[in-house]
C-alpha cells in the first residue's frame, strides 16, 4: 500500500475521515482473522474463549497519507453496533490499532520481542478523539510511548466506523517507536476490536503478517512507490 | 511471580458477627469514596443462606477446577447493586414535612449489598441465619493474577497481599471473570479494576486493617500465617477451626472462617434438641468444605470443656479477652498513622 505524499496538507485536516484528500487517495481492503486461541496469553482467557468467535470484524478498508512530517491512516469498517461507553461492567468499547515495526526484526504475531518492539497506534471508541501510542516487546507488555504526539478522530455513522490515526513520521519515542521516513518501506498491520463481542486485549481481529507500506518520497511523485 | 516469603491472613469468627456493617463502613470511608467508586464495597457482610453480593455470585464461575482455569462471568452493576440517588434535598430542605419521605430517585434498585438481610432459611421455630463478612481473599493461587494478560495484578512477596497495579491495568476485566469470589470491581471513571488492598498502607505501619480494628464484635484476627505465637496460626493450623470459604474454587484463600455453631434446635415438644444442629451441617459443608465437621466438633468439645469448669486455649482465643492481641502485632493506634 502506498502512503501518498500530500505537501501543504495539515495533519489536522487529515484527522477528519471525510476530508477530500481521503476521497482522492487510493485505499485497499485487508481481510482480518481472529487471533488464534492458543496465542492468548493466559489459561483463563483461553478457557473462556474456547467456544466463542474471536474477531467479529471480517475486513477493514485502509488508506494512508503523509505530508512530509506526519503520517495518517484511515480505517473504515462495518459495525452495526456503536459500542462507545463503559455503561456496565460487561460493556467494552470498539477499538482499532495500527501496528508498525520499531525495528526490522520486530515480529508482529507476538507483538514484538526484547530489543525489537512493535509500535501500536491505538484508538478506542470511549474516547473517540484521542489515541494512545504504545509499544510492546512481547504479548502483554504494552507500555505507553513517552512524548508521543499521536492524534485520532473516529466517527460512527450508518453502521460504519471511520477512524483516522496519525502522528509525526519521526517520533520522540526513541527506539521503542517506529521511526518513519519518506521514500522508504515499512511493514504495518491493523487490528479491530468489536466491543459488542466483548473483544479486548489479545481478543481481536487482525491482518496477519506484516503488510507493506511504501511512504512516498517527497522529492518527486511516486518516488517511494514499489 | 516470585515466591511469597510470608503471607498475611485474616480469621473471621462467624459466631460473633452481628451484621452491624461497621467493617463495611470503615472500609468505605477509608478507601472507596472517590468518583467511580460509588457502588464499590470492598468489604461486604451478607446474611446466609442468601444469594449474596453480587447476586448469585457462587453461580458465576471462575477459579480453578481440577487445577485448570474455570471460565467465569463478569457480574453486572445491577448484580452488584448500584448506589441509590436519594431525595435528601426534598426531604430535608424543602419544607414538605411529612409530605415527603426518603426514597431513591428514578428506578428502584432490585438488588444491593445484603439485599436478603435476615431472610435466612429453615422452618419456625428452627429458622436460622448467620452473617458472612467477605473481603478479597488475597489468595495463595490468585485466579485474578493468573488471568490478567498485562501482569497488572501483583502479589507481594513480602506479605502476600494481592493488589491491582493501576498503571498497568487497562480495564480488560479478565480478573473479574476469573475471581470466583467476585470481589473485584470496575471503576468506569478511571477505567481500571479495583479491590480490597488488605489496608496495606496501615499494615506497613503496624496498624491492623480498618475492618478488623473497627469491628465491635471482635470477629476478626489479623497476622502472618506462620506466626506460631499469634492467633491466626493457632486457629488455622493448630486447632484447625478456621477454614477457607469454598476451598473447591482452588485459589487457596488467606481469609479463614470459624464456622457458626448456631443456636440450639427445638424438637416438636419445644424442648431443646441437642441431637441435631439448627444450621444444617450439609449447608456449612457447602460453604467451607468437608473439614467443617471436624472444626465444629473441636469447637463443641472445647465449649463443653469450659462449660464444665475446664480451661481452653481455643475458647480463650475466640473470646478475645485482650482485643489488641487479635492483630498479630499489628496493634498500633490508627490515630498515629504517618507519625514516626
Amino acid at each position: 500500500m502506498l502512503a501518498s505524499y500530500l505537501p501543504d496538507t495539515d495533519l489536522e485536516v487529515l484527522l477528519d475521515p471525510d476530508a477530500s484528500a481521503w476521497r482522492a487517495g487510493a485505499s485497499e481492503t485487508l481481510p482480518l482473522t481472529g487471533t488464534p486461541l492458543g496465542m492468548q496469553p493466559t489459561a483463563a482467557i483461553r478457557a473462556s474463549w474456547i467456544d466463542r468467535r474471536i474477531g467479529a470484524v471480517d475486513e477493514v478498508r485502509v488508506a494512508a497519507l503523509h505530508n512530509g512530517q506526519g503520517l495518517a491512516f484511515r480505517l473504515e469498517w462495518e459495525d452495526a453496533s456503536e459500542n462507545n461507553d463503559l455503561d456496565d461492567n460487561t460493556s467494552f468499547p470498539d477499538a482499532a490499532a495500527i501496528a508498525l515495526p520499531a525495528n526490522e526484526d520486530s515480529p508482529i504475531i507476538v507483538m514484538g520481542k526484547p530489543g525489537a518492539a512493535v509500535n501500536a497506534w491505538h484508538w478506542r471508541a470511549d474516547a473517540p478523539s484521542q489515541a494512545r501510542e504504545i509499544s510492546a516487546e512481547g504479548l502483554g507488555t504494552t507500555a505507553p510511548v513517552p512524548g508521543s504526539g499521536i492524534r485520532a478522530h473516529g466517527v460512527w455513522k450508518d453502521g460504519r466506523w471511520r477512524v483516522v490515526i496519525g502522528r509525526e513520521l519521526e517520533s520522540a519515542g526513541g527506539p521503542m517507536a517506529a521511526q518513519l521516513r519518506p521514500g522508504t518501506q515499512t511493514g504495518f498491520g491493523v487490528a479491530i476490536w468489536e466491543g459488542s463481542n466483548q473483544e479486548r486485549a489479545g481478543i481481536k481481529a487482525f491482518s496477519g503478517d506484516w503488510q507493506i507500506l511504501s511512504i512516498e518520497a517527497t522529492g518527486g511523485a511516486g518516488g517511494g512507490r514499489k | 511471580m516470585t515466591a511469597t516469603e510470608r503471607q498475611l491472613a485474616m480469621v473471621m469468627d462467624l459466631n460473633k458477627c452481628i451484621g452491624c456493617q461497621t467493617c463495611t463502613i470503615a472500609c468505605k470511608r477509608l478507601w472507596t469514596q472517590d468518583e467511580g467508586m460509588e457502588s464499590m464495597w470492598w468489604n461486604t457482610v451478607n446474611t446466609q443462606p442468601g444469594r449474596g453480593t453480587p447476586r448469585d455470585w457462587e453461580e458465576l464461575g471462575g477459579g480453578f477446577r481440577d487445577g485448570a482455569a474455570n471460565p467465569g462471568r463478569i457480574p453486572t452493576r445491577k448484580e452488584f447493586g448500584q448506589a441509590g440517588d436519594y431525595n435528601h434535598q426534598e426531604v430535608l430542605f424543602e419544607g414538605k414535612g411529612n409530605g415527603a419521605h426518603l426514597q431513591v430517585k428514578g428506578d428502584r434498585p432490585d438488588w444491593g449489598p445484603n439485599w436478603d438481610e435476615d431472610q435466612g432459611d429453615g422452618e419456625f421455630p428452627n429458622s436460622y441465619y448467620f452473617y458472612l463478612p467477605r473481603i478479597c481473599n488475597h489468595c495463595t493461587h490468585p485466579a485474578c493474577l493468573e488471568a490478567c494478560p498485562r501482569k497488572a495484578i501483583e502479589k507481594s512477596s513480602a506479605n502476600g497481599i494481592v493488589t491491582v497495579n493501576e498503571d498497568r491495568c487497562r480495564g480488560y476485566r479478565f480478573c473479574m471473570e476469573a475471581c470466583p469470589y467476585k470481589k473485584i470491581y470496575f471503576n468506569e471513571a478511571r477505567r481500571v479494576a479495583q479491590k480490597c488492598i488488605f489496608c496495606f498502607p496501615r499494615i506497613e505501619q503496624g496498624i491492623a486493617n480498618a475492618c478488623a480494628r473497627q469491628c465491635p464484635g471482635r470477629v476478626r484476627f489479623v497476622g502472618y500465617r506462620d506466626d506460631q505465637d499469634a492467633p491466626i496460626y493457632k486457629l488455622v493450623d493448630k486447632w484447625k477451626v478456621a477454614l477457607p470459604l469454598h476451598p473447591e474454587y482452588g485459589t487457596q484463600p488467606n481469609v479463614f472462617y470459624v464456622p457458626p455453631i448456631g443456636p440450639m434446635r427445638f424438637d416438636e415438644n419445644w424442648d431443646l434438641d441437642p441431637t441435631k444442629p439448627r444450621i444444617p451441617n450439609e449447608y456449612l459443608e457447602s460453604l467451607f468444605g468437608p473439614e467443617v465437621h471436624g472444626a465444629l466438633a473441636v469447637l463443641r468439645a472445647e465449649m463443653e470443656k469450659t462449660r464444665s469448669g475446664g480451661e481452653s486455649e481455643l475458647i480463650d482465643l475466640l473470646i478475645a479477652y485482650k482485643w489488641s492481641e487479635m492483630f498479630g502485632g499489628f496493634d498500633r493506634d490508627p490515630a498515629t498513622f504517618g507519625q514516626k
